[in-house]
């Protein structure tokens, strides 16, 4: 299929939850999901066949801004779809696309330990990439990290 | 399949056979936490091209059984305390040698979270053998001067770095032909087989 | 094939050491009944590390990633940087890109098929293909200087050029690699001990592949048809095109044949574009800041899709680069698949994948009705050479 019909029977599909969609370059087309609605525009895009998640991108836009973000990138072809989900800094939580991809669970487990972006309803919790003995509540992949903040 | 070498080079290799038929050394290895470029490099000895066991180091796999410890790797917080059970696990006498630029000071990585940057932050290192990755050529002449160390020829406590200008590079500038040299290899066992 | 007592290096190598287990297999008898994993060996910290560094010494940082496949992730990034300058490297630097990657991906191909002849028990195999090796790396090092490494990539551009002498070298080189491969296609395809060991084993169906993401030769071993220099062209593949190499059967078997069939359009590709390289310059000027932009690259690593996310904020650094390799859907899918195998057959299903191979050396906790036993990967290897003794 060609990508611009891709991205289009795309947008047809997410259509009941986009609260905004954006073309950020060729080829792309980005769609802000409120995250009550990721797992049902999820299920749209696989059970349509659309393509496949290929990876799961954490955002910090900076401590002055309220919110983090979570990008859910789908693939088909040359074609890539990217559900974006704000979530507040002080509570951030989405909901676990475990019962859509069954292999989801490492990208989840790396988005919670980076981020601290609570997946609720995922399968494992335990950290993926960092060590066991690293810190609750210290996240690498956030614009405020310090080192200082690991101890000795 | 023999390198084609220099006189200096083959002499020490010779005087060193002799002395490693007498004293095996016996190697381990261990990544902590590297890109593995370092250790296709150190596998890549063993391959018969380079063939670093003819020089009787052996490489096996217990620390109990281990004179010397070849590393890789910046260190990462999860080898942290591997690397020091290794270590502690090897009988005395006992030597390290650190393995690429990560080894030596965290490399490419030097200040990122999860890495102690180097190796001799955590045990102490006898020989240092610089690259990203350092070539076996390199690697092998790290092993030739800790083998001259284990002898007693260096008795000083100073790390040995590689010196560029030695017999190690004398080997890659005495003109082999690698292509042609599988090739005929490669041809010779087949007529054998 | 006898298995020789033979140790590789591969990884630490540490049977004395009990410590939390990097796999975690829960068994009922010989079957999985569960299968976990923790990752955090060779965590480096690199994404964060490319914020604090500017676009170029970032590059320094992705090309150490992986040792295996180092050109692919400088690709990738430049690619991506790229595209967020408005720039585009020459076409005689994008031919380089190709011939260097295309190099790497049989240097890395032939690797996994020694790695993966080990697991099984064939030193012998591992021993020809890595010397094997050695003629693309000497081939490699002709052009960019290094064995491991290359280093090829600069953002613009290339720093290596490809002259006529190192041409000849290339198709002499490729021409002795062909006549190796087609031995190992025959030995993959008809030896009876190795088909013991891959035919049927592990099998991914079609639909499971699709569904959880599944890329690189492991999908295309599934049926599916999935290979980003064809779904998504880069530098010159979409002038200088490969085949999709594809298979229907989803086992081992079906996964050493993709890859050491692909091997051949690798050969052919490069033959193809040292016949038609283009003229010209290797570099182009890039600004050093970047304006404020987010792009997606994707290129296709041996081992399959990789992935990267960067973002620029208009300054001399990124605000974020994120990298998704291609082993992580790939042994994320295989774990959830590994239930109801044997345990036995987990070593090859995993190598299957093509891991990174320090993934391969890692410990191994099994649990057996409620008693639990720490093995090291060698133990786990050799439980499964056993099994099929």
């Amino acid at each position: 299929m060609e990508t611009d019909t891709c991205l289009q029977t795309a947008a047809e599909l997410l259509a009941p939850w986009a609260q905004e969609t954006i073309e950020p370059e060729p080829g792309r087309v980005d769609v802000v999901v409120a995250p009550g609605d990721l797992v049902a525009a999820a299920h749209a895009l696989m059970d349509a066949r659309w393509g496949y998640l290929t990876a799961i991108t954490g955002l910090d836009p900076g401590e002055e801004d309220g919110r983090l973000e979570a990008l859910y990138h789908f693939a088909c072809g040359a074609a890539i779809v990217t559900l974006r989900v704000r979530v507040p800094r002080a509570q951030p939580a989405v909901p676990s696309l475990i019962g859509v991809i069954p292999s989801v669970s490492f990208y989840e487990r790396e988005l919670m330990e980076m981020f601290g972006i609570v997946v609720e309803g995922t399968p494992n919790t335990d950290r993926l990439f960092l060590p066991e003995d690293w810190p609750d509540g210290v996240y690498p992949l956030r614009k405020d990290f310090r080192m200082e903040q690991l101890g000795g | 399949m023999t390198l084609k070498l220099d006189q200096s080079w083959q002499a020490a290799l010779d005087k060193l056979k002799t002395w490693a038929r007498l004293n095996s050394p016996w190697a381990i290895h261990f990544n902590s936490g590297s890109c593995n470029g370092c250790d296709i490099e150190i596998l890549a000895t063993l391959t018969p091209r380079y063939d670093v066991e003819r020089l009787g180091i052996k490489l096996q796999g217990s620390p109990r059984h281990a004179d010397v410890l070849i590393c890789t790797g910046p260190v990462t917080r999860q080898a942290r305390d591997r690397l020091v059970r290794i270590y502690e696990q090897m009988p005395e006498p006992k030597f390290v040698i650190a393995v690429g630029s990560c080894a030596l000071s965290g490399g490419a990585f030097r200040g990122c979270y999860n890495i102690l940057g180097g190796i001799d932050q955590v045990i102490p290192v006898d020989v240092y053998v610089p690259g990203c990755p350092p070539r076996p050529e390199a690697i092998i002449d790290g092993v030739v001067k800790l083998l001259a160390k284990l002898r007693g020829d260096n008795p000083s406590d100073t790390p040995v770095v590689f010196d560029p200008d030695s017999a190690g590079e004398a080997a890659i500038l005495a003109g082999e032909d690698p292509v042609e040299d599988l090739a005929h290899a490669q041809r010779e066992e087949e007529a054998i087989a | 094939m006898a298995s020789e007592k033979f140790v590789i290096p591969i990884g630490p190598q540490h049977p004395a050491l009990k410590e939390p287990g990097h796999f975690e297999f829960n068994v009922d008898g010989e079957i999985v009944t569960d299968a976990s994993v923790r990752l955090g060996y060779v965590h480096r910290g690199i994404e964060k590390g490319a914020e604090t560094r500017n676009f170029v010494q970032a590059e320094y940082l992705v090309e150490r990633i992986c040792g295996i496949c180092s050109h692919v992730h400088a690709t990738a990034f430049c690619l991506g940087v790229e595209r967020l300058a408005g720039v585009e490297a020459p076409p005689r630097a994008q031919a380089i890109r190709q011939i260097v990657a295309e190099l790497e991906r049989i240097h890395s191909h032939l690797l996994w098929v020694g790695v993966a002849a080990h697991e099984a028990g064939f030193d012998t195999l591992f021993m020809y293909t890595w010397r094997d090796r050695e003629t693309v790396m000497n081939l490699l090092e002709g052009i960019t200087g290094n064995r491991v490494n290359y280093s090829a990539n600069v953002l613009g551009g290339v720093k290596c050029d490809i002259g006529s002498e190192q041409a000849e070298a290339i198709q002499i080189g490729l021409n002795f690699l062909e006549e190796r491969t087609r031995h190992y296609l025959d030995v993959v395809s008809s030896d009876a001990m190795f088909l013991r060991r891959t035919r049927g084993i592990g099998v991914m169906t079609r639909e499971d592949a699709e569904r959880m993401g599944v890329v690189g030769p492991t999908a295309r071993a599934s049926g599916v048809p999935r290979d980003v220099r064809i779904d998504a062209p880069y530098l010159l593949y979409a002038e200088h095109p490969v085949e999709l190499v594809i298979e229907e059967a989803g086992d081992l078997e079906a996964r050493f044949k993709v890859r050491v069939r692909e091997l051949f359009e690798s050969y052919r590709v490069i033959r193809e574009l040292l016949t038609a390289l283009p003229e010209g310059e290797l570099t182009t000027r890039i600004p050093r800041r970047i304006k404020p932009a987010e792009t997606i690259s994707r290129v296709e690593a041996p081992r399959g899709e990789l992935f990267y996310f960067i973002k620029s904020n208009g300054t001399d650094s990124a605000e974020r680069v994120k990298v998704r390799t291609p082993t992580l859907p790939n042994m994320a899918s295989v774990l959830v698949l590994s239930v109801g195998h044997q345990l036995a057959d987990v070593p090859m299903i995993l190598a299957g994948i093509d891991p990174c191979f320090s993934c391969n050396d890692r410990m191994a906790v099994v649990k057996r009705n409620g008693d639990e036993q720490v093995w090291t990967w060698e133990q786990l290897r050799q439980y499964g050479i056993e099994y099929y003794r």
